[in-house]
């Protein structure tokens, strides 16, 4: 039993890690680079790419804390709006479904579209660039994390566990205890499900949105411009920032949700 | 105010004033070729006189005639954090201009409209004399019609012009393909040296070829390229055989101020930067063709990116495809529209096309990451980027 669980989680864990050092591997001995046909220009070798991050750290720091800052805004923000949806949805059952499927058609609109209406609209909020086009790339990753939220919350608010929610009425227990004590703690679980969507979610939003935004600000931004500019290693050194934001932002929902689902169930 | 009298002759002097204004902006000065200059007369004769009616109309020609200078316009937008540009290599001489005058060297970034300039989100807007300038002034299709109440801020004037649309290739490539460069470069100057010379045909040409502006439109932008071409940093004319001359002193010019303003996190590209020298970027040996002596062409079929969307910006092309100037050299020319986020350098430094126009600053920045390219002509003299803004937004 105990060797099994270990073997899981070298599987788990070591595999991964072995392909990606296999894949820098090939990378750095520009094995990758004959293989798919480019060069060293376009795709600069690990260690050019870790050169010009350490060099510039400061800066780079600079601009992900600007790209943190809106995907967890927008994030954050999202996340209330959608729970609230799915509250509201759940309260009014009768068109809730209905509801839901209007919100999920909002979030099908791409991000490319919504990022340069959304700064036409706040153009005038502010006379500081940077507070308005900070609003903005908010807003957009609001609304590009709300979707999922509000889908997955109203399934934790409703799909409740057989005859527990009969069991409540037999307690006649009043409509708001059955929603704190039954569906809200329900609906934990669901909203890990929807974080894991919308996490790395608010992380492209971010990163798409500086494409449009007023302010020459972000790691999204700087990929763009250096692309153009014809600096790919300096490019490559912000995807990788960009990556790792990801990653980490990633690792720490999956140790909060290990943290506090693992709670839950020694308590329940 | 309330004397006519007044107020006409307060009128009469903002009629003046916008005049010697449209002289200095258009780019063309006394200097320029016969043609040019009757049209310039013209033009300024039509627009004194329209402007006359206007500003005796609104009553505000004491405010038009108390205009703050340059200088002082360029530090009230900037200390609103007004002042506007798309980036992307595009917002070096911007920033060279606000470190002129002792001003930090930030921006709006722009999108690919007008309507931050026409909301006064951005107060000082980039500019293409060209393009965003006629949008702004005139009001045809897409046009947002303000006439003569906005002002500009010549780059050229202001001593911080970098040179713009030029013709490149790799240096691989033209070493390989002599014959082909030096076809290419003399059939496309040929076609601009005609296209300059009759920009209302010109214009029709690239209309035809699939134009992403209107015929209106097209037809301003090929006259405002024509003085580009035409004309240099000075104001001094460039003859027809000098279509496409590098001239050292701009691009050297062009070469100090990249130095100064691009700035890079690769420390690699910094030092590649800042060891360049004009002979790392640009070579003249392309510029005549005699296939007598130099030989048939060693590729034929060669295709060109431009740096945006098919129009009069890029008419030299397209009119010598269509006269069939690269057909007499032997050439078969595929032009290929650019646009967005479109990289005309890496597009030609991966050898998805044979030929590229880019600013000059752009390749700069390009060969300092590593890309090995090179200038075979200099199509554009003179920089076409202006500062507009609206008159009544910087009155004294």
């Amino acid at each position: 039993m105990k060797a099994k669980r270990l073997m899981n989680s070298i599987s788990g864990f070591a595999l991964p890690v072995l392909f990606g050092v296999v894949i820098a591997a090939l990378w750095q001995t520009e094995v990758l680079h004959s293989w798919m046909g480019t060069d060293t220009i376009t795709l600069p070798l690990p260690t050019r790419i870790g050169e010009i991050i350490s060099s510039n750290w400061d800066t780079i720091m600079g601009h992900v804390k600007i790209t943190v800052t809106v995907a967890l805004g927008g994030l954050m923000f999202g996340s209330i709006l959608g729970y609230g949806i799915a509250i509201i949805a759940t309260v009014f059952s009768k068109w809730g479904a209905g509801g839901l499927t209007i919100v999920s058609a909002f979030n099908a609109i791409p991000l490319v579209a919504l990022a340069p209406v959304i700064n036409n609209w706040t153009r005038d909020l502010s006379g500081d660039v940077s507070v308005r086009s900070t609003i903005a790339k908010i807003l957009v990753v609001t609304i590009s994390c709300t979707a999922a939220m509000s889908v997955n919350a109203f399934r934790g608010l409703t799909e409740l566990k057989p005859f527990s929610e009969d069991l409540m009425k037999s307690y006649a227990a009043k409509r708001i205890t059955v929603f704190t004590k039954l569906r809200l703690p329900n609906s934990i679980p669901y909203i890990f499900t929807a974080l894991r969507v919308s996490v790395p979610a608010s992380v492209i939003g971010a990163l798409v949105t500086e494409y449009f935004a007023e302010e020459t600000v972000g790691v999204g931004r700087q990929i763009r411009e250096n692309i153009v500019k014809g600096q790919y290693p300096t490019a490559w050194a912000y995807i990788a920032i960009a990556c790792a934001i990801g990653i980490i932002m990633y690792v720490i929902l999956m140790i909060a949700e290990k943290l506090i689902l693992k709670r839950r169930k020694s308590r329940g | 105010m309330k004397q006519t009298k007044r107020k006409t002759l307060l009128a009469a002097v903002a009629a003046i004033l916008v005049c010697a204004q449209l002289t200095a902006c258009g780019g063309t000065t006394a200097a320029t070729t016969t043609a040019a200059a009757t049209t310039t007369a013209a033009e300024t004769t039509t627009a004194g006189g329209e402007s006359a009616d206007t500003t005796a109309e609104a009553t505000d020609a004491p405010e038009a005639a108390g205009m703050m200078s340059n200088e002082e316009i360029i530090k009230a937008a900037a200390a609103d954090g007004k002042v506007g540009n798309w980036g992307l290599g595009n917002e070096y001489e911007i920033q060279a201009l606000l470190t002129k005058y002792e001003l930090p060297t930030d921006y709006i970034t722009m999108d690919f409209t007008m309507d931050q300039f026409d909301s006064d989100s951005v107060t000082l807007a980039s500019a293409m004399t060209y393009n965003e300038l006629g949008l702004v002034k005139n009001s045809y299709d897409g046009g947002y019609g303000y006439g003569d109440t906005v002002g500009i801020i010549d780059m050229n004037d202001e001593g911080v012009a970098m040179l713009e649309d030029n013709l490149f290739c790799s240096k691989a490539f033209a070493e390989q393909n002599p014959n082909t460069v030096k076809a290419f470069v003399s059939a496309s100057m040929k076609g601009w040296a005609y296209a300059c010379a009759n920009p209302e045909e010109a214009a029709e040409i690239v209309f035809e070829a699939g134009s992403s502006v209107s015929a209106d439109h097209q037809a301003y932008m090929a006259s405002e390229v024509a003085k580009l071409v035409t004309t240099d940093m000075n104001g001094n004319s460039v003859s027809a055989e000098k279509v496409g001359n590098m001239d050292e002193e701009a691009m050297q010019q062009t070469l100090d101020l990249a130095k100064k303003y691009i700035i890079l996190e690769d420390a690699a590209a910094k030092d590649k930067l800042a060891a360049m020298t004009l002979d790392d970027i640009r070579s003249t040996a392309y510029m005549t063709y005699d296939p007598e002596t130099d030989g048939a062409p060693e590729k034929t079929a060669v295709s060109v990116q431009l740096k945006w969307l098919p129009q009069a910006q890029f008419m030299g092309y397209y009119v010598a495809k269509a006269k069939g100037y690269y057909d007499e050299v032997g050439l078969d020319v595929t032009i290929v529209s650019g646009g967005g986020d479109i990289s005309e350098t890496t597009a030609v430094y991966n050898g998805t096309v044979d030929f590229g126009v880019t600013w000059v600053s752009n390749l700069i920045n390009a060969n300092a990451g590593g890309m090995e390219l090179l200038e075979v002509a200099q199509v554009y003299q003179r920089s076409g980027l202006v500062l507009v803004y609206k008159n009544d937004l910087f009155k004294k």
